[in-house]
């Protein structure tokens, strides 16, 4: 189709991207069209403000944190190529897929699906859960509904189901034991991203 | 040879065999058996099994699988009724001489009363192969949502035929029709479902006829849609649905029990009579056999089946991220099984405008039983043979609870971010709506606010607590008491309990009183695994604040005088032992706690006043034993969970304990008093406010 490959052309990287996150063209210009709207005064990049701009993740209960997902350590700003990568996360896992031995796995492999949830969690960027960790995601899904003891008493005991090397915190491995039973590939895919 | 039998055969082929000697014995006396009138089989025998249904379904993978359960169930049968209502058509033209009179209409007729999957049948065979949850409740809904689909044809060509010619229009109306079917349907069944519910808010002075609340409102939700010749099953199955979450959170415990027996009762009582009145109907029912019609049928049931699946899937697996694969598919068409619902709606069959009634009776009777046994007794074999997914037995952690709500956050806001409204961004409006409104309008009082996450938690700490205290314990004794505290004898008096500790409060009490009763009957309770519910016997009533801070200070309590006794400690029988098994089972009787779950969960220890090794408990004197300690432990404290040393568990999977007592108990003093600091983040798992 004419105009896709002329608007592919405009957005730069385009050809890379596709490589590297497994999304077709169309979805890259979706994306693309997507990203020019957040960006309300055209510059090129997102910064805070402007995914604070969309509604849903304010009511989100951890709206901030997947804010702050978009920004690497010590980066203001979110451009095109960032944007497109980490929401490959989120593409259904491609069942079909050869196997390359070579190949870096893709990003929206199930491993790293549950690494980019467990950053959420992980704050501090530790390699664990600690409680304090668990206690603010709990307050924030929480919220007022519940006293202070009832969510340490949780947290409490889902360190304990969960640690298994008796460390107080839970770490990626277990974290992901922990989930094994979930189907992560339906639970952390959008269809919309296919 | 009879376990053996039930094993290979399911039980609504072993009914119908059971129907057929009945109603040949009958014929024998030259007694004219009854036939399953049609009235008595909508009116009482159908409504129990579609509540007890609708009621217990899983409502989270149903709304996942919401669009392909619809697509099934609307397209899939509209494409078996026209297959084989037109085929059959074209065979009995072609045939000749007898069937040419039977016209296109009765045969479209005949195709959508056969064409529908029949929830009972369904539910008889499934229950018992434990297939994975996806397959079930894809087969399950839509044999539950096509009778929306089967009214309407039914009565659109019943109309049809005594009209005589139809139009454009009168299809475009049938359409609508079905529209109005299926949603009115709905609607009716969720008003009713929304008035049981309110009224259950109101029923805390009269709890003895909660039950039948929910009951009365949902045969009534089923009467008025079949009088308006709207959809009952909908109906019905909005109605528990609506009801149930609402409902369970004002009720009290036992009128909860009560619905869940009452529900699974009537529901098995209306499923063996509906198959045995099956095999009598077809030893009494009217005959007419026809060699070519039947066959002809039976082929084009299945070959129309398969197609139809197979077709819908190709379709349906662009729009799915978990797609369906060959083996779900041949499950799926495998168990569109045929049941009574379409052999009372050819019953109902007026023979004036239908000459060929008796034919058609005859045909689906072959069909049902066809699909009952062969289909039905193969299908257990073949899922092995195929090596299906399984039912998954084991529990939800607190971990996958909190993850899986967190993971629904996330992907509502990465909808958010791309713009892109789907099925998380509704899911959580929904959610909200429900948060801020309705619960508040239906729900009782306090929990009308409590979070999901905190009535899960709640349940799994009840669990754990019930096993405690079944295993024979709860907590530390001190040693100035616990020679006269286990010498006493089970009376919930209060003296003894004065002295152990003067704290002790009426709430207290009654707690400890709830727990004897539960434990006392838990001995004699049956294991039995009911498919969707856990039974937990607790004594989680109102009043629970109280006990929760008495409990925290009796635990703080507790802590200053451990610190200043040395006390008898005993490890807790290990994890896998025939006690705790026991007592886990007995609380929880879908089976819990795989060898790898128990590791994970906090072994629990017990501190039994006797030095007994628990495995050599006999039953009446476990009942005893539980008894007092129970007794002895709630009076001082009750039910703590403390996180063991971290070598305890290693040692205790040895199978006596009494052996290591001596070297053991010091040890664990020493390494399960890890000083004051530790202890306040180890030792609770505090029972909340």
């Amino acid at each position: 189709m004419g105009s896709t490959s002329s608007t592919l052309l405009k957005i730069p990287n385009a050809e890379v991207l596709m490589q590297e996150t497994g999304f077709s063209p169309a979805h890259i210009i979706r994306l693309h069209d997507r990203f020019k709207a957040l960006d309300k005064e055209g510059r090129g990049y997102l910064c805070p403000q402007d995914f604070g701009a969309i509604k849903e993740l304010a009511m989100n209960p951890i709206g901030d944190r997947i804010i702050g997902a978009f920004f690497s350590p010590g980066k203001e700003t979110v451009d095109f190529s960032t944007f497109v990568k980490i929401l490959a996360h989120f593409r259904p896992v491609d069942k079909d897929r050869p196997k390359e031995p070579n190949s870096p796995e893709p990003i929206n492999s199930r491993s790293n699906k549950l690494k980019f949830a467990f950053q959420l969690y992980d704050q501090d960027k530790d390699g664990k859960i600690s409680r304090d960790e668990l206690l603010k995601v709990l307050r924030a899904m929480l919220g007022m509904q519940v006293t202070e003891e009832q969510l340490e008493s949780i947290a409490d005991r889902t360190i304990q189901e969960a640690d298994l090397d008796r460390d107080e915190a839970i770490s990626f491995e277990e974290f992901r034991k922990s989930l094994e039973k979930v189907n992560i590939d339906h639970k952390m895919s959008i269809r919309f991203l296919r | 040879m009879m376990p053996r039998l039930s094993s290979i055969v399911p039980e609504s082929c072993l009914l119908i065999v059971v129907g057929l000697l009945v109603g040949g014995l009958m014929k024998l006396v030259a007694e004219v058996p009854p036939v399953l009138e049609s009235k008595i089989f909508f009116l009482y025998l159908l409504p129990p099994i579609i509540l007890d249904a609708g009621y217990f379904m899983p409502i989270r993978q149903f709304t996942e699988n919401l669009g392909t359960i619809l697509m099934f169930a609307v397209v899939g049968t509209l494409w078996n009724a026209f297959f084989v209502g037109g085929l059959l058509y074209g065979v009995c033209q072609f045939e000749g001489h007898r069937l040419v009179n039977v016209d296109l209409l009765s045969c479209l007729l005949f195709g959508s009363i056969i064409s529908a999957v029949d929830p009972v049948a369904v539910l008889a065979v499934f229950e018992e192969i434990h297939i994975n949850e996806l397959l079930h409740i894809l087969v399950f809904g839509e044999s539950l949502l096509n009778d929306a689909v089967t009214v309407v044809l039914y009565h659109l060509f019943e109309e049809f035929s005594s009209v005589g010619t139809i139009t454009v229009m009168d299809v475009f109306l049938g359409v609508v029709c079905f529209l109005v079917v299926s949603l009115g349907g709905i609607v009716v069944g969720a008003i009713y479902g929304l008035l049981a519910a309110f009224t259950s808010r109101f029923t805390s002075h009269t709890r003895v006829i909660e039950p039948l609340f929910v009951f009365v409102y949902s045969y009534m939700a089923y009467l008025s849609a079949e009088v308006f010749h709207l959809s009952g099953i909908m109906a019905l199955i909005a109605c528990g649905a609506v009801t149930r979450p609402y409902v369970e959170a004002n009720i009290s415990h036992k009128s909860h029990t009560t619905i869940k027996y009452f529900l699974k009762m009537w529901s098995s009582v209306s499923d063996t009579l509906i198959f045995i009145f099956l095999g009598v109907s077809t030893v009494a029912g009217p005959h007419e056999w026809n060699w070519i019609f039947v066959v002809a049928t039976l082929i084009l049931c299945l070959v129309a089946r398969v197609l139809g699946v197979v077709g819908l899937t190709f379709v349906i697996n662009k729009f799915r991220i978990v797609k369906l694969t060959s083996k779900d598919q041949f499950i799926i068409a495998y168990g569109g099984l045929r049941g009574a619902i379409a052999f009372s709606l050819v019953y109902l069959l007026n023979t004036d405008h239908f000459p060929k009634r008796n034919m058609f009776l005859t045909a689906i009777i072959t069909v049902i039983f066809f699909t009952v046994f062969v289909q039905g007794m193969t299908i257990r074999p073949l899922v092995d043979l195929l090596a299906v997914k399984k039912k998954q037995e084991t529990k939800r952690s607190i971990n996958e609870e909190i993850h899986t709500q967190f993971l629904d956050h996330l992907l509502t806001g990465i909808e958010g971010i791309c713009g892109h409204y789907g099925h998380h961004h509704w899911k959580d409006k929904l959610n909200r709506f429900n948060k801020k409104y309705v619960k508040k309008c239906l729900i009782a009082g306090e929990r009308s606010k409590e979070p999901q996450l905190i009535a899960f938690y709640h349940k799994m700490e009840m669990k754990q607590a019930i096993e405690l205290v079944e295993s024979g314990g709860g907590s530390k004794l001190p040693s100035a008491v616990p020679s006269t505290v286990s010498m006493q004898n089970i009376q919930p008096k209060k003296s003894p309990q004065d002295r152990a500790l003067p704290q002790l409060s009426k709430a207290r009490e009654d707690e400890i009183r709830k727990i004897l009763r539960t434990n006392l009957q838990k001995t004699r309770q049956r294991l039995r695994s009911y498919n969707r519910h856990t039974l937990i016997a607790d004594p989680y009533e109102d009043g629970w604040n109280e006990i929760l801070i008495k409990r925290k200070r009796m635990m703080e309590l507790e802590k200053k005088i451990s610190q200043m006794n040395n006390y008898l400690t005993v490890p807790a029988p290990a994890p896998d032992s025939p006690t705790i098994a026991r007592a886990r089972l007995a609380s929880d009787p879908q089976a819990w706690g795989l060898k790898s779950l128990t590791e994970s969960i906090p072994t629990i220890k017990v501190d039994l006043a006797s030095p007994q090794s628990p495995e050599s408990f006999n039953m009446v004197d476990e009942i005893g034993k539980k008894g007092s300690q129970s007794k002895a432990s709630e009076e001082e404290d009750g039910l703590t969970m403390k996180v063991p040393s971290m070598t305890k568990p290693r040692k205790d999977k040895t199978a006596n304990e009494d052996d290591d007592k001596e070297p053991q108990q010091r040890l664990m003093r020493c390494l399960s008093d890890p000083g004051p600091a530790g202890e306040e983040d180890e030792e609770d798992e505090p029972f909340l406010h």
